[in-house]
């Protein structure tokens, strides 16, 4: 019950901020929409640094199969040619929309940085009302030694010309959220 | 190079210069506009007033203790890796990041935005050592190019057009910008910026927080460069001032809550990075992000010991001071601050950047409140404003004449009170009427926007006793606070008032030793003589013999509660002080919430009322409904028109220092009522009386302006 209120609420005010929210069933979609919209968006590439394994060989043979070359690591040699960023989100927060991204890796900061457009995957069960709910796991993230915490909440905007909100001025110009319904863990 | 005017004359000019400016105007005006809805639909669900007295609190309790935070935030920082400095002086700060950048062997410098560093001047410091230094927020990096300072804390460049923008990039680039066509400028800032940030060795950031309990430090950014900044050069600055130090995650959650919604009207921005230590970075040695804090003090540490002051460090720089300030939205941030910008800028430049760039600015204060009502950690801005001006009067002991006439007349009332009977003597050749024909000498040209009032033939306080009426067995006993206008220039208020209260129970007493309530000279910086005449008015109203004390003066009302301020040290004066709050109300709620009369005491069928809520009443004493109220039960029909609970641009002396910004302030506010079709336009303050009918006077008085009393005391059957 809490767990939907929060759902509805997160998606309600990440779309506020103008970020896409989609349910997926599971990673193998998330991939699928990944691939479909970087390649509607006219894009050639999708880095994913977060994915390992058994998942990175699935990525790796639908990004084969649909032409898009796969970025795993060394992103900041790649900066130029990141089309899509995949990556995997510890936290939502609903009050704000807000994705809580562990981003201690360099690897996962630029691809959620660099690219053109940002998809995030995020497990319903970690939507949380407010971010005190999860200030306990927020203040263990940050007490880690070189720790990067980041709220993400939209894509890059600015208002600084004549205060008129333009979408995409540093960082992503889309940002999708897809929030994975099943928990298997 | 920011120059600030140290002198009134020139700082004028500037003025006058902004006040001509219609794209400010125009561009100001929308944004103050738009600003109130877009706030508060963000606090919706939220209890703002609570949140700033928890954060007000929670800053209280941190500010005596910053030195300890520093400890212990430093040993945190440095267990994960980073170097903590500490810098005295603002050159101190700079001179420990250009060595921080020569150690380095940096080139290349890329910045995020940083109020801190505006403070410093870093950029200048760091350019004359040689450094190339890119600024990389838009807002921020427009300014750069064009070697301004920021005109708002949180929109850098708010003051300039599309087409000043296109200009600029036009330059850079060499290719003509379209300036219509934002998107493709904003592209432009992502390419060129894109490229300064890869070739970049060194990146310096701001902090909106560093959280002792684990070294982090937290940036609250929109654009996505200070992350940038923070994740592609190999080595990274943290310029923070001391006082963004707190306890732990929660109290930086609290902030957080309040910072961009209060800033932008956004629930939150669209990023905020924690970042701890020595980050990940491919490109430095050995993996390992090279991470400096710099902690400023510049001040600091001993603000927070000042009695008085210390609160102006509770300021998380959301800037909403400025983005409701009437005159901010006049003449921007360029001609409102020095570096900080609006009400707190108009505090913290003393502080900072010293008396010459203070001295001119802080005397553009209203005293409307609105700063104070908004202020996410509940800073009373507008007294901490009057303080640094009487500060500066003090320590440059050269105070203005009429700082000195005020001194010696006010604290005598005897000596106040002949000079104002003689006053209505001696003005007979120039009164026209209840107006002035022409203005004394002392005035000039730019004081024709309003007619100013003649003093009235007899003052209230020399009526009173045939006026009163004998109330047998009262159920209240009311002492009548008078204050300067309602006696000496419009004494039929007091009147209207005993007609509006006729046969309701009401026995009032007019406190003959009374005298002016002293924001007068509060506002022009005499603490001392407004001390002097608070313990006048207290001996001579004791608040402990009535049930109430009236006004029917917003700005006496408002201030007679703040007694408390000036007297809370001084025995018995502090419990007087505090009783006289309790019992000081204004007509409308002694109407409706004491006497509650009703519509059956009322003719029926009145007109249209405009009504201009006094600034020291909707925010000064919280009084928001009951005027409204009133109107209704005596029969009018109220009329909601524009902006207002926004200053009439009265302000006591201030519009005779500034009559440009009071005369552009009433052209606005009587525009609205204008266009509200009304026949009347009801208040209630005498000095905002003043200045509407003496606005709508020199405009042909279409529309009738009184003291909401006045027009109650008519309705009465």
């Amino acid at each position: 019950m809490v767990e939907q209120e929060s759902t509805a609420k997160f998606a309600e005010r990440a779309r506020s901020a103008q970020t896409v929210v989609v349910e997926a069933k599971d990673l193998a979609a998330v991939f699928e929409y990944a691939a479909d919209l970087t390649l509607q968006q006219g894009g050639q590439s999708i880095a994913a640094p977060g994915i390992k394994g058994k998942e990175l060989a699935h990525l790796s043979k639908l990004c084969q199969a649909k032409k898009i070359e796969l970025l795993t690591g060394d992103l900041r040699q790649k900066a130029d040619m990141i089309s899509t960023g995949l990556t995997g989100a510890d936290w939502g927060i609903a009050e704000t929309g807000t994705l809580v991204v562990d981003s201690k890796s360099e690897d996962i900061r630029l691809a959620g940085m660099l690219c053109d457009t940002h998809v995030a995957f995020l497990k319903k069960s970690r939507i949380v009302p407010d971010a005190g709910t999860i200030e306990k796991e927020l203040s263990r993230m940050m007490k880690t030694s070189h720790g990067y915490t980041a709220f993400i909440s939209g894509a890059s905007r600015t208002a600084d010309i004549e205060r008129v909100l333009t979408i995409g001025v540093h960082g992503p110009r889309e940002l999708h959220v897809l929030i994975l319904g099943e928990d298997k863990q | 190079m920011i120059k600030t005017p140290g002198d009134v004359k020139t700082y004028k000019k500037d003025l006058k210069r902004a006040l001509s400016n219609t794209f400010l105007g125009a561009t100001l005006d929308a944004f103050a506009s738009a600003y109130p809805a877009s706030r508060a639909n963000a606090f919706s669900g939220i209890d703002f007033e609570a949140l700033a007295a928890e954060i007000a609190r929670a800053k209280d309790e941190s500010i005596p203790n910053l030195e300890k935070l520093l400890e212990e935030f430093t040993v945190q920082a440095q267990k994960a890796g980073a170097v903590v400095h500490f810098a005295r002086t603002a050159f101190e700060a700079n001179s420990i990041i250009a060595s921080i950048a020569e150690e380095n062997g940096v080139r290349r410098i890329v910045k995020g935005k940083s109020m801190t560093a505006e403070e410093t001047f870093l950029n200048d410091h760091l350019e004359r050592s040689g450094y190339e230094v890119t600024e990389t927020d838009l807002g921020e990096w427009i300014i750069q190019m064009r070697g301004e300072g920021p005109s708002h804390m949180v929109m850098p460049a708010i003051h300039l057009s599309r087409r000043e923008v296109a200009e600029l990039f036009t330059k850079v680039t060499g290719q003509a910008q379209d300036p219509d066509d934002i998107g493709a400028m904003v592209r432009v800032a992502r390419s060129e910026l894109r490229r300064k940030f890869l070739e970049a060795d060194m990146g310096i950031s701001g902090a909106n927080f560093a959280i002792a309990q684990n070294g982090a430090i937290g940036l609250v950014t929109n654009e996505g460069n200070g992350r940038l900044v923070t994740t592609l050069p190999r080595v990274h600055v943290a310029l923070v001032g001391v006082d963004k130090l707190v306890p732990d995650v929660k109290s930086a959650m609290r902030i957080l809550t309040a910072l961009p919604r209060n800033a932008t009207g956004q629930l939150i921005s669209t990023y905020v990075t924690w970042i701890t230590g020595a980050v990940e970075c491919k490109s430095a040695p050995g993996s390992r992000k090279s991470m400096h804090i710099v902690f400023l003090d510049n001040g600091r540490l001993a603000l927070a010991k000042d009695p008085v002051f210390s609160q102006a460090l509770r300021c998380i720089r959301c800037g909403a001071c400025a983005n409701v300030c009437p005159i901010y939205k006049l003449v921007g941030g360029h001609n409102y601050g020095h570096v900080y910008i609006g009400a707190i800028g108009l505090v913290l430049t003393y502080f900072y950047h010293g008396r010459q760039n203070a001295r001119a600015i802080v005397r553009n204060c209203l005293n409307c409140r609105a700063c104070k009502s908004v202020c996410a950690a509940g800073i009373d801005l507008p007294r901490l404003i009057k303080e640094v001006y009487g500060a500066i009067l003090e320590v440059e002991g050269e105070k203005p004449v009429k700082n000195v006439l005020l001194e010696k007349t006010l604290g005598n009332r005897r000596l106040f009170h002949f000079l104002l009977r003689s006053g209505s003597h001696l003005q007979a050749p120039v009164a026209e009427g209840r107006f002035l024909r022409h203005l004394p000498l002392i005035f000039s040209e730019e004081h024709q926007f309003r007619r100013l009032p003649a003093l009235a033939k007899v003052p209230l306080r020399d009526k009173w006793e045939k006026i009163n009426p004998v109330t047998q067995n009262p159920r209240y006993k009311v002492a009548f606070f008078g204050g300067c206008l309602t006696d000496f220039v419009y004494p039929e208020q007091g009147q209207a008032l005993l007609d509006a209260c006729r046969d309701l129970g009401v026995r009032f007493e007019y406190p003959m030793e009374q005298t002016c309530c002293g924001l007068p000279a509060l506002m022009m910086g005499e603490k001392e003589t407004a001390r002097r005449v608070a313990v006048q008015n207290i001996k001579a109203v004791d608040p402990a013999e009535f049930d109430y004390v009236l006004t029917l003066c917003a700005s006496c009302g408002s201030h007679l509660k703040e007694y408390v301020n000036l007297l809370s040290d001084e025995p018995l004066l502090g419990v007087k002080a505090a009783q006289l709050k309790d019992k000081v109300i204004d007509f409308s709620s002694f109407m409706t919430k004491v006497l509650k009369i009703d519509p059956s005491q009322f003719l029926a069928g009145g007109g249209k009322t405009a009504y201009h809520a006094p600034c020291h009443l909707c925010r000064g004493q919280g009084v928001r409904e009951e005027p409204r109220e009133l109107l209704a039960i005596a029969g009018l029909e109220y009329v909601q028109t524009k902006d207002e609970e926004v200053c009439c641009g009265f302000g006591g002396s201030f519009s005779l220092d500034f009559p440009e910004i009071s005369a552009e302030l009433l052209k606005r506010k009587l525009d609205n009522v204008a266009a509200s079709g009304t026949g009347a336009l009801v208040t209630d303050c005498p000095g905002c009386v003043l200045q509407l009918k003496g606005g709508m006077e020199n405009r042909g008085g279409a529309i009738e302006v009184k003291h909401i009393a006045e027009i109650v005391a008519e309705r009465r059957k």
